[in-house]
């Protein structure tokens, strides 16, 4: 057995595709949009948003860096 | 019970979906599949998400209505009693002994002095000089409540603070309103709220004239002890109206010049 075939890339889009869900969810069922009786936790569905965004940031940023020093 | 048997249903639906995803993984290990590492991984992903992301626990505003009238009901018994008629002034943390705490001074007749803050221990229900009532506000809980959502005590604090994060608090983090504006006049403070989920307990207090007259409601009274203690000068909580479909409420406060 080895370990997953899965590239930097592969995990990089991974990330941007669960960032781009999670964070579209937190903002339409932000109570600014009246939506107060959603019994989900709010709080806890934007902390999961903002870390998988940031994580894909960081992705982007390894990536960009990689290309810099590669040149 | 159902909430129970839904909550574990939820709980077996996410670790299915945990183990589900590390299986997809190891099997994409042996068999070097790069389309079971990305489904796998992502299944992962969106359990540990789901397995985070737990449901707030709510309750219905019915339970939270039935709490509070009793409370309201007593305060009108000492009013009637004592036949005061007299606005509740929200003292501010000078002349209490516990800074932290909030205390309701309602005087026998209308132009008294505020009580000195030797006369203010919580345990005492009258005040003989100047002559009237101490009550603990409604308010209380719901505005220490407030200090630890901001993590800040009002006390070290001001007016511009409170009209900065009372809104966004209020419509945010506790989720009580859908709108919220604050506005200050001189010694006038009118706050604003539509959607207002406390509404329905307010309506119970107004059964109680004598007591939301003096004391305010459940949410008011949280704002003007917060109010009390940002400005450090004692409130008055003038007028509380909503229009006919209770969509809107209108709060006005006054700060009392010493």
């Amino acid at each position: 057995m080895q370990l997953p075939p899965l590239t930097f890339m592969d995990t990089s889009l991974l990330l941007t595709i669960g960032a781009i869900i999670l964070l579209i969810t937190a903002e339409l069922a932000s109570p600014y949009y009246g939506h107060t009786n959603l019994t989900i936790n709010k709080k806890k569905l934007k902390n999961a948003a903002l870390a998988s965004g940031t994580l894909f940031l960081i992705t982007v940023a390894i990536r960009i860096i990689n290309i810099i020093t590669q040149t | 019970m159902q909430r129970t048997r839904r909550k574990r249903l939820n709980r077996i639906a996410v670790f299915a979906m945990l183990t589900l995803g590390i299986s997809l993984t190891v099997i994409s290990g042996i068999y070097l599949s790069s389309f079971l590492a990305i489904l796998g991984v992502g299944i992962v992903f969106w359990g540990a998400v789901l397995l985070y992301i737990t449901p707030a626990r709510h309750v219905p505003l019915t339970l939270l209505n039935a709490s509070t009238a009793a409370n309201a009901g007593n305060t009108e018994r000492i009013l009637t009693e004592l036949n005061l008629t007299e606005k509740g002034r929200y003292l501010p943390p000078k002349y209490l002994k516990n800074y932290e705490s909030s205390l309701i001074f309602i005087p026998e007749k209308p132009i008294q002095p505020l009580p000195k803050r030797e006369e203010t221990t919580e345990e005492k229900l009258t005040s003989k000089n100047p002559s009237g009532v101490f009550l603990t506000p409604p308010g209380m809980a719901l505005s220490k409540l407030f200090e630890q959502q901001l993590r800040v005590s009002f006390t070290k604090t001001d007016l511009s603070y409170l009209q900065q994060n009372l809104p966004k608090l209020l419509i945010e983090h506790m989720e009580i309103a859908e709108t919220a504006e604050i506005q200050t006049q001189n010694d006038k403070i009118t706050i604003e709220l539509t959607g207002n989920i406390l509404n329905e307990i307010c309506q119970e207090t107004q059964k109680h004239p004598r007591t939301h007259e003096a004391v305010g409601c459940l949410l008011s009274s949280a704002i003007a002890c917060a109010i009390a203690k940002a400005t450090g000068k004692a409130v008055i909580i003038e007028k509380e109206t909503q229009t006919p479909d209770n969509k809107t409420t209108r709060i006005e406060y006054q700060i009392l010049e010493e």
